[in-house]
């Protein structure tokens, strides 16, 4: 009756910030930074590309409560980028991956599409899986529920 | 170094097999991380079609209201294009649904035969959007193209115009029988409701021999003979009995299928999972970049991301009113096929006791008409 709006837990609402930044007061080079409306799909992803780059000193994301529909991601460089910085460069390089991929994918299914382009894959039809319709029930009889 | 090598090469993509509801396909050269976000976008974030609010007018069939209105739900709809064909009700300019925004099916049906009828998805006719008294303001200054961007079977039950498929089956009724439904289909994505995925399954498989070691299997006698080797072994070779252990080794080659329920081809699935990454990746970078100048809403950002990110539109008309409230049809029950949407309060989301409004779950503010919820945004979360 009174449960949010099931779109509340990934569409940003009027005027709400996608990044919050805090950066760390006790680790140089460190921040971490809070992304909303966002779960694992993303934090994973850019948690592994972070890691994989040779400025950083140290990647983790959490999701603190399921409930809760943000993460945070803390970040830590050796001090030649800042850690927002780093962040970014990570999208882009994903990004990247991803519109590789994608020309990729398209050549890939043109290729199936022209294979396969005449062979019609149907199903043939099998028998009715709820059960055949044979034996009306009391035929020609009235019913005194109708 | 093993991530540098896998970062230098290109990934790959190989499609094994390619039908008409699924696709098989080796990923190569990516991360973990990676294969596994393609998964869960292809999975929750791909908007299709979906029947949302079901108004029974005669149901003198076996079943009740809501069981007929959850099945009715769960019917896959033909999507294609969905992400121009129609637009999400909360960023529509209507109040409660118009013809950018839903489609409307009607099922109408009895039973004077002797042998039982199957009520199936081929029964719901899609008709068009009756035209409704709030459609009146801004919707005749907006001209929206969506209607042609609409294939001519778009929100049909799948399967409806081909005579091989076999529909789904939505009750059976004898003699004396009959339905009388109006059906609203809407657009969503599947963290909404499960019904708006576009896969009925994905599998996703690495390591077929685990190397890694990423599993441990119980066995009874002999590891080898009872160890469950996927085909996808035959893409590997077999580790030596005297092999050590590399624990350096990092996962590399990803074994995907994915089947489709129809509603969206697998191809677009997979395009358009790979778009919506993209698409995420993007307003994150945006988001970095206008951290900085405060205050600003960034213009772009409802166009980058394609309406996801769009904030619910003015007034926050994204709740939906009570589905009796926003019509004058005659219905005898109004069901809703989502459950958690005017059903009883059985939700599991948390409310954060430190708010103001801690506690206060039936005090609605008189603003907030017609659901007794406090103000979203005061709930605590993320603000």
């Amino acid at each position: 009756m009174n449960a949010p709006a099931r779109h509340e837990s990934y569409v940003l609402e009027d005027g709400e910030k996608p990044v919050e930044l805090i950066e760390d007061t006790k680790i140089p080079n460190a921040a971490t930074i809070k992304i909303v409306k966002q779960d694992h799909t993303l934090g994973n992803m850019l948690r592994a590309q972070l890691l994989s780059m040779p400025q950083i000193l140290f990647a983790g994301y959490k999701v603190p409560h399921p409930l809760h529909p943000y993460f945070i991601i803390k970040i830590q460089t050796d001090g030649t980028v800042t850690p927002q910085e780093i962040l970014e460069q990570a999208c882009t390089k994903l990004i990247g991956t991803l519109s590789s991929l994608e020309t990729k994918f398209r050549r890939e299914f043109s290729y199936k599409d022209m294979e396969s382009s005449g062979a019609g894959a149907v199903t043939s039809h099998v028998e009715d899986p709820y059960g055949t319709n044979s034996g009306a029930w009391g035929r020609g009889r009235e019913y005194l529920d109708f | 170094m093993n991530t540098q090598l896998q970062d230098d090469l290109e990934p790959t993509v190989r499609i094994r097999k390619l039908e008409r509801d699924r696709v098989n396909f080796v990923l190569g050269n990516v991360d973990l991380a990676f294969a596994n976000s393609l998964r869960r976008v292809m999975m929750a974030d791909i908007p299709t079609v979906a029947i949302d609010m079901v108004e029974i007018e005669i149901n003198t069939t076996v079943l009740p209201d809501e069981f007929i209105a959850h099945r009715l739900g769960m019917v896959p709809l033909n999507s294609s294009n969905c992400d121009e064909a129609i637009r999400y009700t909360r960023d529509c300019t209507c109040l409660a649904g118009c013809s950018f925004c839903a489609m409307m099916l009607v099922l109408n049906i009895s039973c004077h035969d002797d042998n039982t009828l199957d009520v199936t998805s081929d029964h719901l006719e899609v008709i068009p959007y009756p035209v409704t008294e709030d459609e009146h303001m801004p919707i005749h200054d907006d001209p929206g193209e969506e209607m042609s961007k609409r294939g001519p079977y778009f929100g049909h039950p799948v399967g409806k115009d081909d005579p091989d498929a076999r529909p789904v089956l939505i009750a059976k009724i004898r003699k004396g029988q009959e339905l009388k439904i109006r059906c609203i289909a809407k657009k969503g994505i599947a963290k909404e409701h499960a019904k708006f995925s576009p896969c009925s399954a994905v599998s996703f498989e690495y390591d077929p021999y685990n190397k890694l070691r990423h599993t441990t299997y119980w066995y009874e006698t002999d590891i080898k003979a009872e160890w469950p080797l996927s085909e996808n072994a035959r893409e590997e070779e077999a580790p030596r009995d005297d092999e050590p252990f590399d624990f350096n080794a990092k996962p590399n080659k990803f074994y995907f299928e994915v089947e489709t329920d129809g509603s969206l081809g697998p191809q677009e699935v997979v395009m358009k999972g790979l778009a919506e990454l993209q698409n995420k990746l993007a307003s994150l970078v945006l988001g970095l970049k206008s951290g900085a100048d405060l205050d600003i809403p960034e213009p772009v950002h409802g166009h980058m991301a394609e309406q996801v990110w769009d904030g619910g539109n003015a007034a926050g008309m994204g709740w939906n009113p009570p589905a009796v409230a926003s019509t004058s049809w005659t219905a005898a029950t109004v069901a809703s096929s989502s459950p958690g949407r005017g059903g009883a309060a059985s939700n599991g989301w948390s409310q954060n006791n430190d708010s103001p409004m801690g506690g206060g779950w039936g005090a609605a503010p008189a603003a907030n008409a017609g659901w007794g919820s406090p103000n979203p945004r005061a709930n605590g979360w993320n603000m």
